[in-house]
Parts: C-alpha cells; structure tokens; sequence
C-alpha cells in the first residue's frame, strides 16, 4: 500500500474545491510539516523506549516494564513528567544564549527532514541540492550544543560544549567526503535521484565494489560521532563531565536537548539508508516500510556500539578523525572517481 | 611567540559528588584547557572516626565497626582485627574454621574485584561490563546471604572462629558457581582485554615504576602490575594459605592495562583457591571455633597484622593495655589509602577522561581512605 | 630471618639508640628516641640484610599519660617485618617528617598532626585532610577529647 496515493487524492480534493494556488500549496505545505513533525515525535519517542529495551536486553535486564505492555507507554510518561517539572534557569547563565540553545538544536533536528525520501514520492521537497541542504542543517546542532555549552556558565558544561563543536567538526570533513564517493555516482544532490540510482540490489552503493563499504564505514563511524554516540560520547561524558553540555538543563529544555539527539540518530541512519541502503527500494513490501526497516536497522547498530563500546579519549578521537579517517575518505574518493572515469563496474 | 599565546589554567573541582569519584573523593584540578597541570586530593568527605569508635567499645564489639571500614571486602576486614587480637590473646583457631575464612575471604575477593571491573567499565564509558560482573557478584551475595544474613557488612569473621557454621546448600552453591565462573570472567575479557578502544584508552596511561610504587607504600594488584611480586598471602603468610597451591600473576609495564589485567588473572586464582578449599573442608570435623565474649580482655601487647586484601595490603594495629577491655588504639591501614596517595604523580601532564581511567585501574574506594 | 636474629641484628647494629619493648612479644617493636628517627630509618631502609623499603603504616597512640607513634615496617624483598616507637610527653610534641625516606609516609604524618596536634617538623603540607577546613574543636583522638552529642557504649559486665 503506497502512502503517497492517500496524499495525493487529498490534495486533489484540495484543488477541486477551487480555493487560490497559493493557499493549496500553503495548505498542504503546513500539513506535511504537522504530520512529519507528529511522526518524527512519535520516532523519538519509540527510539527512547528502544533504546532502553535494547539496553535492557544487552545487560540481561528486563528493562521498563510497568508503563504500557512492556513498558511502551513509558517514554510519554516520562514526557509528561519532564513537561510539568519546573523549568529552572540558573541566576548566573547567560540567558538569550541559554534559552535559544535548545530551541535551535530541536529546531535544526526537525528542519532535516524536508528533503528526507521517506517513500515513493514522500518527500516535502525534493530539492535538487538535497544531501547539501541536509548537511549544512545538521551543522547547526554544533551551534547549539556550543550555545548551551557557553551560556550555562558552568565549567562542565563548557568543556561538554567545546569538546562537541570541535568533535563534530573534525568528523563533518571525512563524512562530507564519504557522500561525495555517493555523490559522484549519482550524478546527483537529490536525494530522489540517487535513490533512483540504486534500483536493483546490486546497485546499492553498498554492493559498489570497492568504494561503497569503504564509503559506508566511514559514514557510519563518522555518524556516530557526529550524533555524540559512544564511543564517541565526549561531549556528555558522563564520567568525566558529569553530563556535558546539558548539566545545567531541566524540564522541558532538557526533553528537548534529548529528543533532539534521538531524531539525529534516526536522522543519520536515514541518510545512510538512503545513501548506501537504495533507500525506499526494495519488493514487495511498500516503499515506506522497507525505506523504516532500513533505518530502524541502522538505528539499532549505533545502539549496538553504545551499549557494547567503552568510550575512546579526546585526543586519540581527533586522531583518529584527522589522521586515519579522512586520509582513507579522501583515498576512497579518488578511487571512485577513478571508477566512475574508468566505467568500471559501472552499472 | 608562543609566550604571547599562553592560555590561562582554570580550576575544575572533580567531586565530592562526581559520577566517578567512586564514593566521595574530591580532586582540584589546575588545568590548562583538557591537560591536568596539578591535580590535589580532597579527602575526609566520608570520614566516620571509625577509630575513635573502636576505641569506645569492647574488642567483640570491633568487628561490627571494621566492616564498614572497607564495605567493598568486609570478609577482610573481620578478618584483619581478628588475627590481630588472637595473636595478641594467643587464641588457636580450630582448622575447619580457618577453611571457613579462606573461602569467605577469597569469594569475596572475587566479589571485589567484580565490582572494580564493573565500576572500570562504567568509567571509561562502557555500560554493559557492569551488570555482567554484578550479575555474578550476586550469586556470591547469595552464598554469603545464606551464611550469615548479610549482603554487604557481614560480621562472620569473628575473634576466635566464625560467628556460624555454613548451611548445607553452600557448597554445591558454591560448586555450581565455581563450575561457571570461569566462563564467566572469558565473558568478561571478550569485552574489554582485546577491545582496541579499551587498549588504547588503557595502555600507557597511568605508568606506574616499581621504586615510585614502594615508595609511596602502593600494595596490591597495583604493586604487582609494576613488577614486584610481593603478595602476602605468600609472603607473610597468614590464616592457611600456605596449603593452597596458586600463581601470583605479574605484569612489567605498570600502565592502567596491566592493573586490569592482574585483577582478572587474579579472580581465576581465587577461584582456584576455593575449589581446593570446598574440596580440602570435608575431610575436616566441623567446628567454627569458640568466640570471644563481648567482656573478653586480652593481655598487655601490640600487634599489627596484615593481610592481603583486594586492594592492597589491609593492617590494623591494636594496641591493648591488659587492663581494661577496649582496645587503647585502633589504627586502619587500607591499600587505597595510598594508592590516592600516589593519584597526583601519575595524573600529572594527563587528560582529564585519563584522570577517571587511572583512578579506576588503582581501585580506590573512598571509605577505605577516609575511615 | 627469625626474631631472635632480628633483635640480636639490630641491638648489635644500631647499639643503645634501640631497645626491644616487651610488649612486643608478638613481633618485635623497638622503642627509639626522635632524635635518631630519621637517621635510624635511613640506616634500616639501605641496610643490606634488611632492605625495609615498605613503610606499612604509621600511627599515633594516646595512651592518656604520653603520646607514641608507631612506623610500622616491612621488606618487600627480604619479607621482614618489625616495628619502630617513638613515646614523647604532651607538652611540645613534635617529630621529624621521615618522607625524606619514605616519601608515602606524607598523608599518615599529615593524618597525626591533625588529629593529634603532634607537630610535624620539614613536613611540606600541613593542611588540613580528614577534618572540615573550618575545624576549630582541637583534635578529635585525643583521649580527652569527646564530641558534644557524644555517647558511651554501655559497659559490658
């Protein structure tokens, strides 16, 4: 069952009932946004739940329990407990900077998902510059997580904020060059293009033998910094910052802060099933479902590393960034434009 | 130039409550952005006197008190003040009894060291470790549980014997949980020993030389790690351990990966340990020793024993005037104690995640410290 | 190396500076004077047959009449164990700091000047360490020293 029919007969109903273009257009744009907002917070909410059952499984627990059959219920109870908590704001934060931080990172969390293929056609815009648009929004995190690493006026919170802004950094360059291997490929910036591209199994840029599991693994390495999972979790070192950038928050701000990081996560996996995973493609099943199968499976191999991986130290991880992995994206980079001159498995 | 660029050194406060301080240690950190310039300990946050405590009750009376002395190893602790007032009172403990302490201590040596992996896990930033090693310090919770009642103070190890003899279901317990836990620790070591992530945050962090080491008095696993092979339950024999037979494992390097992996090694010898003591106990008749009264009054002396603990060597000295019945001094003497001791030499020129990793290879426990 | 060994090697080295208590049936334990303290720990620490490289503990005792402290002392390689006493009155209690021997004995020195008020002299860091910084109600181990709200065990028949 394509979900893309069920969209275009409403706006078809929309048009038919003679109302001004404009207004169609703003119409339909507004309730995209609401039922991809709604959706994506549901995701988080799940994820959250996810999360702790897989942790529960890993460590032979049960996990929550009570909330719900096995405890799904538990995220939104959790939820409302931290809406009614008081929101407390410290008397020494700087506040424009501390009030704004968490409202950019959840903004730019949600702004990504315009140009994410979430099926067949389900797609809010299909810009021709899509995986440029989609990257530079995620840069924006950095903004906030720095905002709220300064503004918090707390030495935590700014060793948090410092340590993100130059890990995210280090680990946009060699994951920027991974999708340009995709990229030039592709032939295209739109995300509806290069998912085209990969219509048989064989042309999953996974399978493109030899660049597309290098390109792969560096993504998912640089993924997994870039949405401060361990063992790339720095900024929110527990053990060593208490919790990072994020210490001075509460309530709601808090939610935010962490909702936000569970969409990222569910954002890069996205991106990767779209880059490397053919996206939406697949038989059988509609274009949606294998489009969420593929990204709740990424989803659930960064959960995977978090509860499996102790977490590596700041320096070694810049090393490990500057000095093995971009040099290796680079590399790989060459060697796909090599094949794609060459026409080498060219299919 | 590079004058003219000189950033400032700002203070951290590590603690008192800090996730991985590992009780209530507080450090100050003079740092120059993520590199420790000084680091200085705090310590006192959970100081109980505990010492001036002893010294108000009788010698029987002692024993509830020393096993909060070191919470992590309570068996130990009983078991210290112990030896120390029956050498003084020349009390003969009966053999069975003896067994009995060897299997308490080493178990709950294992039970320790479960707690370090786990805590050592946690702190470099791997969450599972921890509830496998605690799953496991369970069952030995439950044997214990089973013994004596307790799960953390045990009070068993008293002056003269054992407060009671074991239930019948402890040793196949005990059995059972021997037959596994070796799988159990090649659980462990499949992962973190070969983890490149834990070996790169482990190797070379933290080096310890031996002379450093004797110096500043460290004991233990941690003295091993640096090469010296002192351990006293060969050395300075006490209680029976000179009828068992195992290794003392020893490393070179002296770096938090070595810490680590003579505390694995040394779980296997303590299971070791008790299997040939759970084989050896039946062959002994059953009798866990007459104990003291609490008006007991040994004669005029002083003693300090010492026995090897999990973190080190863990003292006590007893000073007794012969005429009254509280001991006119109790003094504590914990590994960890100077283990902290030695924190600020090896943190010095570190990052501050290697602070926590260095930290949790020593084993400190705060309450062993502060007493 | 037995006790009689010990105590006949030591008497014979370090002559009348050192003398067996007889409290120390159980292991020995040598009473000196402070003024020999460092010097005779140096001695014993690079002493060929003894090697006491590991300073196990030190500790003060308030015995209500005079103050001792206690180093206890062990070889690592020699795997010999005894112990040195100091006994010192009240009035103007202070001892030499032996870090310059063992350089661990720091904290244990800082630990018996704050609870004891024995004064340590060449110490580096006299400050406070078990107690609150703002301590000002003497020193707790002192035999005369009871805290406020404190109260004794019932006495045991």
């Amino acid at each position: 069952m394509e979900l893309i029919g069920i969209f275009e007969y409403l706006y078809e109903q929309l048009v038919a009932t003679g109302i001004p273009q404009v207004w169609v257009d703003l119409i339909s744009l507004v309730v995209s946004a609401v039922i991809i907002f709604g959706i994506l917070a549901l995701i988080a909410l799940f994820l959250v739940w996810w999360e702790r059952k897989l942790s529960a499984d890993f460590q032979q627990r049960m996990g929550p329990m009570l909330t719900g059959w096995h405890g799904l219920l538990q995220t939104i109870a959790d939820a409302i407990k931290l809406i009614q908590k008081e929101d407390i704001t410290p008397t020494k934060v700087d506040r424009p900077v501390f009030y704004w931080a968490p409202i950019i990172c959840f903004v730019a969390a949600f702004a990504v998902y315009v140009t994410v293929p979430f099926g067949k056609g389900l797609i809010v815009s299909d810009l021709n510059i899509g995986i440029l648009y989609i990257v530079a929004i995620t840069t924006f995190t950095i903004i906030s997580l720095l905002m709220a690493g300064w503004g918090s006026n707390n030495k935590y919170a700014l060793l948090g904020g410092m340590r993100s802004a130059a890990q995210v950094v280090s680990y946009e360059v060699p994951m920027i060059v991974a999708i340009l291997s995709v990229v030039l490929f592709a032939g295209s910036l739109s995300m509806v293009d290069i998912v085209e591209s990969q219509a048989l199994i064989y042309q999953w840029y996974i399978f493109r033998m030899p660049f597309g599991p290098i390109a792969f693994v560096i993504y998912i390495i640089a993924a997994t910094a870039e949405t401060n999972r361990t063992p790339f979790d720095l900024p929110e070192a527990e053990q060593e910052l208490v919790a990072g950038f994020n210490i001075e928050y509460s309530g709601m701000k808090f939610a935010m802060f962490f909702l936000a990081e569970f969409i990222n996560m569910f954002t890069v996996s996205a991106i990767g099933a779209t880059l490397f995973l053919g996206g939406w493609q697949g038989p059988f099943l509609p274009s949606w479902a294998w489009f969420l199968i593929k990204t709740f499976g990424l989803v659930f191999v960064f959960m995977w590393f978090r509860w499996t991986y102790p977490r590596l130290r700041v320096d070694q991880l810049m090393e490990f960034s500057w000095k093995f992995l971009l040099p290796l994206a680079f590399a790989n980079l060459i060697l796909a434009g090599w094949m794609k001159y060459s026409g080498w498995f060219n299919w | 130039m590079t004058e003219g660029l000189r950033t400032e050194e700002f203070q951290v406060n590590m603690g008192p409550h800090h996730p991985s301080t590992h009780g209530v240690c507080r450090f100050i950190l003079t740092m120059d952005g993520e590199v420790i310039v000084r680091a200085e300990p705090v310590i006192g946050y959970l100081h109980r006197s505990l010492e001036k405590i002893c010294e108000n009750r009788t010698y029987a009376q002692c024993i509830p008190v020393m096993d909060r002395f070191e919470y992590c190893t309570s068996m130990s602790c009983n078991e210290v003040f112990s030896l120390a007032v029956e050498k003084m009172a020349g009390i003969e403990v009966p053999e069975y009894a003896e067994y009995l302490r060897v299997i308490m201590l080493e178990l709950n040596r294992i039970a320790s060291h479960m707690i370090w992996y786990g805590t050592t896990a946690l702190d470099l930033g791997a969450i599972t470790p921890f509830l496998y090693s605690f799953r496991e310090r369970e069952d030995i919770l439950d044997m214990f549980e089973m013994t004596c009642g307790q799960r953390l103070t045990y009070n068993y190890i008293r002056i003269g014997g054992v407060s009671r003899d074991i239930p019948p279901e402890f040793i196949p317990k005990c059995k059972e949980f021997l037959a596994t836990v070796d799988h159990k620790i090649d659980d462990y070591e499949r992962m973190l020993t070969e983890n490149p992530i834990f070996m790169v945050r482990n190797k070379d962090v933290g080096n310890l030389s031996p002379e450093l080491a004797i110096a500043y008095g460290v004991s233990g696993p941690s003295l091993r790690a640096s090469g010296v092979k002192y351990d006293l339950r060969r050395d300075d024999p006490y209680s029976i351990y000179d009828r068992f037979k195992f290794d003392i494992p020893i490393c070179h390097n002296g770096d938090c990966y070595d810490r680590y992996v003579i505390r694995i090694k040394e779980m296997r010898e303590s299971a070791k340990i008790v299997r040939q003591a759970i084989e050896q106990i039946v062959d002994v008749e059953p009798n866990t020793g007459k104990m003291v009264k609490a008006n007991f009054k040994p004669a005029k002396g002083e003693v300090y024993s010492r026995i090897e603990n999990s973190r080190g060597e863990m003292g006590v000295y007893v000073q007794s005037t012969g005429d009254t019945k509280k001991p006119l001094r109790v003094k504590m003497r914990g590994g960890s104690f100077n283990q902290l001791q030695v924190m600020p030499e090896l943190v010095k020129g570190v990052k501050i995640a290697d602070v926590v990793a260095i930290m949790a290879s020593l084993d400190i426990i705060l309450p062993e410290v502060d007493r | 190396m037995t006790f009689e060994e010990l105590t006949t090697y030591l008497t014979e080295k370090f002559g009348d500076k050192l003398e067996l208590l007889e409290t120390g049936k159980f292991e020995p334990f040598f009473l000196i004077k402070k003024e020999n303290l460092v010097e005779i720990c140096e001695a014993v620490k690079t002493d060929d047959k003894l090697l006491m490289d590991f300073l196990c503990n030190i500790g003060a005792v308030d015995t209500g009449e005079k103050f001792e402290i206690v180093y206890n002392l062990a070889s690592i390689k020699k795997h010999i164990r005894f112990d040195l006493k100091l006994v010192m009155e009240y009035k103007g209690a202070e001892v030499d700091s032996v870090m310059s021997v063992w350089i661990g004995a720091n904290w244990f020195e800082r630990e018996i000047w704050e609870l004891y008020g024995i004064n340590i002299n060449n110490h580096p860091n006299l400050k406070r360490f078990l107690l609150p910084d703002e301590w000002d109600q003497g020193h707790p181990m002192l035999k005369n020293w009871d805290a406020p709200d404190f109260k004794r065990m019932p006495e045991v028949e």
